[in-house]
């Protein structure tokens, strides 16, 4: 059930109803109801998963209660280590035993050994890498005390659980969510209403921008090899926009669908593109996800503690370590080590917090030069996605070689009956939307709200793409 | 909660507007136009008098050279659609004939489209913004599982078959663009393919006693026009030719043609004809079929 569906379009009014209606008498009841829609939700997919995510939800359940319950920090430790060893070892089986076992069976194939690999081949199951990290969070912050272990196992579970971040985040911290599941939610007018416009406005970022270049983009990269370099060029742009409205319009979906039911989610996207460099891209970026690096290991690991050196290994690792999270690839893996090498300079200059504030903009030379850095990060993060695209490391490079040697830029038609650049437009009116509403959540509320609806409808109507491409790209991972 | 109703009642009438008034802009500009696909070019027609007409999919089109017919003194178009299943030929047909065309015959490819009832999205979508327009089309896609939605939902149906007939055909048709599917009437010749895969397999497919055929036959003996049905060419390359026999013995009226051209030189791709091979095949078939 995708939130771009029309049974998801049931659905929502359907629990709606019974949350604010049938079971709204206390907290529990409320709660109640948003496990068995969560459930519903996940079993959408596949219904076998489902005991994967009631054991990964007993399983840091429990283990947060013995932790705490322990008296010795050996027992603590032990607890801590067991849950995040099972933890782990599901997502290793998963989604990594197939990609290692092939790998070190070509790794002997170089050697000259020929190995038949026993791969499992097994289904992904939807949103694991994102429920894995959520309890994960939870357990590492009761070993380390910040908070104490949840006894109510239905506040617990819904916290797991909860439909709106289930399967692609954001990757919400048992500080920010558990104390708003513990208590019975009041129905908030002015909050569902921010819902309602962040629904529609994700929905625009989806339909309209993800779908329509994600059909330009699949063009141009499935067929590179004849590809010139403006297209080449226009397709990784395009992806770039691709991924960013596919993945902060999910994130704009899901925020707005929890607010409906009174509960805030984590932001997760903060207008990345206009970073000014890739330090503040990775804080506007998938912001759940990062945080939770910085907080669960790059923190863990020393941090910024312990010199220059320390701080290169660990923003290696965490870069790295976030790539593989995506998925079992080399492509992942090389996406990271880029951004890390992007991330490098301004580390060693000590210039990776320099950019914090709010962009100003002015008729001066400054706003002159933000305009290039935010263009340079662009370009930077755009070539990067060239790799996360990409199917093999090979097709990466032979992507970027011929797009930096054809020097042929005619507009080219492609297989899809579509000439290259007329999407161009749309992007173009869709930064401007967006760089003019910046320092909003959405650019739909505010004045002339209801103007801004229509048009909204209408691009989602006109603009959207309906017939292809429904499915989000972090439902993968 | 009442004010949240109404929020969200007031954005539903938002959006059955938009759909309304879309719905209404599309229809009128795609309702105009005759001259940048083959069915909008039958349904904005007045009548008209032809010697033959060619139907079929890409396997009619990219292989009956209509000036070859001209030059022997036939007006001739060539109706072949790509992707086209006998479920949409028999439309069209039927549209020819309501619009009051007079044919005297009609040469319809009969080969591995004649394993498939269902409809061709592709080509499907193209009749869309006519629904309401034409009976004809209503009542020949009223069986269709999503009749309804694409029937009664306003603006759902470019919605749903967007590639075909959405923004980018609506502007293209509202500024005038034509394509280059109606030049050389109709006849959109391939060219020689170096890189082309010159093999199939064609095993898998079993010949049905098609019933949108048997229907085209009947349209064809009810308005006094000559049907012929020919199989087209393949290359040399195909795993599964028993096919061609089958469908002999199924429909005996269907010409044999599909060794008539011999050599990949010939071909575009395994099923397709290039240029030259299928000006040898066109001279073949007027030859054969159109002796005076």
């Amino acid at each position: 059930m995708f939130f771009n569906s029309l049974s998801f379009a049931i659905f929502l009014p359907i629990v709606f109803l019974f949350y604010w209606f049938i079971f709204a008498k206390n907290k529990t009841t409320q709660n109640a109801v948003l496990i068995v829609a969560s459930y519903y939700f996940y079993s959408c997919w596949d219904w076998r998963f489902l005991f994967l995510l009631v054991f990964s939800t007993l399983l840091d359940y429990f283990s947060a209660i013995m932790m705490e319950n322990s008296t010795t920090d050996k027992k603590r430790k032990l607890w801590l280590w067991l849950t995040i060893g099972i933890n782990l070892g599901f997502l290793g089986v998963f989604k990594y035993y197939d990609f290692f076992a092939q790998s070190f069976a070509d790794l002997l194939q170089g050697f000259g050994f020929h190995t038949n690999p026993v791969l499992l081949k097994l289904i992904l199951p939807v949103g694991i890498s994102f429920y894995t990290f959520h309890g994960l969070s939870y357990v590492i912050d009761i070993y380390y005390k910040r908070i104490t272990a949840e006894r109510n196992f239905i506040d617990y579970s819904l916290f797991v659980s909860y439909f709106p971040l289930l399967v692609a985040g954001p990757i919400e911290r048992a500080t920010h969510l558990l104390p708003q599941v513990k208590v019975k939610r009041h129905f908030d007018l002015e909050k569902a209403k921010e819902g309602v416009y962040q629904i529609i406005w994700g929905l625009v970022k989806k339909v309209v921008i993800a779908d329509s270049c994600a059909t330009y983009a699949n063009a141009v990269f499935d067929h590179y090899e004849s590809m010139n370099s403006l297209s080449l060029a226009l397709g990784a742009v395009y992806f770039a926009f691709q991924i960013y409205g596919d993945f902060s319009g999910y994130s704009d979906i899901a925020l707005g669908t929890s607010k409906l039911f009174g509960i805030d989610l984590l932001k997760n996207f903060n207008y990345p593109y206009f970073s000014r460099d890739i330090a503040e891209f990775w804080r506007r970026w998938h912001i759940s996800l990062s945080s939770w690096f910085r907080d669960y290991l790059y923190i863990p690991l020393g941090g910024s503690q312990g010199g220059m050196w320390m701080k290169v290994r660990n923003t290696f690792i965490i870069f790295l370590v976030s790539g593989f999270w995506h998925g079992a690839n080399w492509t992942y893996i090389v996406w990271g080590l880029i951004n890390a090498i992007y991330f490098l300079p301004l580390l060693l200059q000590n210039k990776n917090r320099s950019n914090m504030g709010e962009i100003v903009m002015g008729w001066d030379i400054g706003s002159l030069k933000t305009i290039l850095n935010i263009l340079g990060t662009f370009a930077l993060s755009t070539l990067a996605w060239i790799f996360f695209r990409a199917k093999s490391l090979t097709e990466a490079i032979g992507y970027l070689q011929r797009m930096f040697t054809d020097f042929h830029f005619e507009s080219q038609y492609l297989n899809n009956e579509r000439y290259n650049f007329e999407l161009l437009l749309l992007v173009f009116v869709f930064v401007g939307v967006e760089w003019f509403n910046r320092s909003k959540v959405e650019p739909l509320s505010g004045k002339a709200s209801w103007i801004k609806v229509t048009l909204a409808i209408m691009a989602l109507l006109a603009l959207g793409v309906y017939s292809d491409y429904k499915e989000f790209i972090y439902f993968q991972f | 909660m009442k004010a949240f109703f109404l929020f969200i009642g007031k954005i539903i009438v938002v959006l059955l507007l938009s759909a309304i008034v879309l719905d209404f802009i599309y229809t009128t500009v795609f309702a105009q136009s005759k001259i940048r696909n083959k069915v909008e070019n039958v349904i904005n027609s007045k009548p008209q008098n032809y010697d033959v007409i060619i139907l079929g999919t890409s396997r009619a089109n990219n292989h009956f050279v209509s000036e070859l017919f001209a030059e022997k003194g036939l007006k001739t178009f060539n109706y072949g659609m790509s992707g086209a299943h006998l479920f949409e030929t028999s439309l069209l047909l039927k549209l020819m004939v309501e619009r009051g065309w007079k044919i005297k015959n009609i040469i319809i490819e009969t080969d591995l489209n004649l394993c498939n009832e269902k409809r061709d999205d592709g080509t499907f979508g193209r009749f869309m913004p006519f629904m309401h327009q034409s009976k004809t089309i209503a009542d020949h896609f009223k069986n269709e599982t999503d009749f309804a939605e694409l029937y009664y939902v306003p603006f759902y149906r470019y919605i749903q078959f967007d590639a075909k007939v959405g923004l980018r055909a609506f502007y293209k048709t509202a500024i005038g663009e034509p394509t280059n599917v109606l030049a050389n009437n109709g006849y959109y010749p391939l060219g020689f393919n170096p890189k082309a895969n010159m093999k199939n397999n064609i095993e898998s497919l079993v010949p049905l006693r098609n019933r949108y055929f048997e229907e085209i036959k009947q349209i064809c003996k009810s308005n006094n026009i000559n049907l012929i049905a020919v199989t087209t060419p393949m290359c040399s390359n195909v795993k599964g030719m028993g096919y061609f026999k089958k469908v002999k013995k199924l429909y005996p009226e269907i010409n044999e043609y599909e060794h008539i051209v011999d050599g990949d030189e010939y071909f575009s791709s395994c099923g397709h004809l290039n240029d030259k091979g299928a000006r040898l095949f066109t001279a073949k078939i007027i030859e054969d079929l159109f002796k005076k």
